[in-house]
């Protein structure tokens, strides 16, 4: 077969043009997604048992299931009650934009709160010992001594997390949305040529995802000087 | 004697052959169709053939004098079929397409293939003017529902390149997010639109918001009657009689069995 390079330099600036929605996606549903994240975190290390328990429904229920499904579900399945289309919420779940954004945050939110449970549970016990001896508080000895190391523990998989949650941006293209992957799909549909453009595509993704583990390679580096200058 | 007992059987031959001429005297046509394709072609519960395809090819076969046989055919091998002279005819809703004019030939049209636009009713659009051209500005904030890389989505491209256009993957998201109210039409092809959305449950608030757009530019030339090439003698008189059915509204009473507007 024929390579047909016209058609890629034509293409990946078009595409180009969805960057800006893939990253509005990432950022947004990272940002809202860490945020639950955090509630589903402490409703589950609470120690109280009716909060404990919608959390891990909740993860379970989130990490259970496809996420191109859970987008299905809120973009065309919501819609049929008439309770959401008269809710407040209308105004979000009308745009294509809102549904992808809610989707990708819930989603993200269950697995990012099991990644930080691991963090937290990965501090050693002797240091909670120790600031209890000095006296703080239960609060004071998470704000101050669990949550920095529990961060820092879980960088490595959250960055991975952040990867795979830039990939799934691209399941925004099944309900309507125009991101790169939505620009990519309307041009093979023009051009019938899915190698050319998807493969250029991919190319645009390998070096989203090299930039984030970068900048997360960066920050880890960072946090962990005080190991590196022991050694 | 054996020349005299030659020259009878010669003979007999002779007048058996005539009379097998005779009995055939009336054309026979035979009429390729995938049989399962409603409301063109399909079988009705009892096993008759019924459907718009169905009625043309009789109304043409009664028009030119020739005795029909339908042949049922899938319809990734019907060119294939017809070029092997397993039937004569393609009446089975076939757009002319170039691709295809290379293979076979085609009658004049007897069915459209055009674009409609599907709106709220009660929203009152008013989208076109009294000649039938779109007015652009009335399409300013209304999001329009077309399937991606449609014919529908390339009208509206170059037509109205400033309308808001939503590109959907399937025909049914196309008719879910018209009810949601995620859009405010959609444009697709009318018989679709009829059969599975208009006259549905779901579809009950909503209406063609406007005419029938057919410009042949993006919507192809339309459905005829596929045979094989080299039959101009055929085709002369298949293009007559599709003629008088369209100017006797033959056509058009065919179509209003299945549909609430004509289709060619």
């Amino acid at each position: 077969m024929i390579f047909d390079l016209e058609l890629i330099l034509d293409s990946i600036p078009q595409m180009l043009m969805g960057l800006g929605l893939t990253l509005q996606l990432l950022f947004l549903s990272l940002a809202l997604g860490t945020a639950l994240a955090i509630i589903l975190l402490l409703m589950r290390i609470s120690g109280r048992w009716v909060l404990a328990a919608p959390a891990m429904a909740y993860i379970y229920i989130f990490r259970g299931t496809p996420i191109l499904v859970q987008i299905f579900i809120i973009y065309y399945g919501l819609p049929q009650l008439e309770l959401v289309r008269e809710s407040i919420l209308w105004p979000i779940l009308r745009e294509p934009f809102g549904c992808a954004i809610v989707a990708l945050s819930l989603n993200t939110g269950a697995y990012v709160s099991e990644i930080f449970r691991g963090g937290v549970l990965g501090v050693d016990r002797g240091l909670k010992e120790a600031a209890s001896a000095l006296g703080l508080s239960a609060r004071q000895r998470f704000i101050y001594i669990t949550a920095p190391i529990a961060i820092r523990l879980s960088l490595p998989a959250y960055s991975n997390d952040v990867v795979s949650l830039m990939k799934s941006t691209a399941l925004a293209s099944t309900i309507t949305l125009l991101d790169m992957t939505g620009i990519a799909r309307t041009i093979v549909a023009e051009t019938y040529a899915p190698y050319e453009v998807f493969l250029s595509l991919m190319v645009i993704y390998l070096v989203l995802t090299w930039m984030i583990q970068r900048s997360f390679g960066w920050i880890e580096k960072r946090m962990s000087r005080h190991v590196r200058s022991e050694i | 004697m054996i020349k005299k007992i030659t020259q009878s059987l010669f003979a007999v031959v002779c007048l058996m052959t005539f009379i097998g001429i005779g009995t055939a005297s009336a054309e026979k046509l035979r009429v390729g169709m995938e049989c399962t394709y409603a409301p063109f072609n399909f079988k009705n519960e009892n096993g008759d053939l019924m459907g718009y395809d169905v009625d043309v090819a009789r109304g043409v076969a009664g028009l030119i004098g020739a005795d029909l046989e339908f042949v049922c055919q899938k319809w990734d091998g019907m060119i294939p079929a017809l070029l092997a002279n397993k039937f004569d005819l393609v009446v089975a809703s076939m757009s002319i397409t170039d691709k295809r004019l290379e293979k076979m030939d085609f009658s004049d049209t007897y069915r459209i293939s055009v674009g409609r636009l599907v709106g709220k009713k009660s929203a009152g659009l008013k989208l076109f003017d009294s000649t039938d051209k779109p007015i652009p500005a009335n399409f300013a904030d209304l999001k329009v529902g077309v399937e991606r890389a449609s014919t529908y989505a390339d009208w509206f491209k170059n037509e109205l390149p400033k309308a808001n256009v939503v590109l959907y993957d399937t025909n049914e998201s196309l008719y879910l997010d018209l009810v949601n109210g995620r859009t405010d039409m959609i444009m697709t092809n009318p018989m679709k639109a009829h059969l599975r959305f208009l006259s549905k449950e779901d579809g009950a608030g909503f209406e063609f918001v406007s005419p029938q757009i057919d410009e042949r530019k993006y919507f192809g030339i339309g459905v005829g009657i596929g045979l094989r090439k080299g039959n101009d003698e055929l085709k002369a008189r298949l293009n007559k009689a599709i003629k008088t059915l369209t100017d006797n509204g033959y056509l058009e009473s065919y179509a209003l069995k299945y549909f609430p507007f004509a289709i060619h």
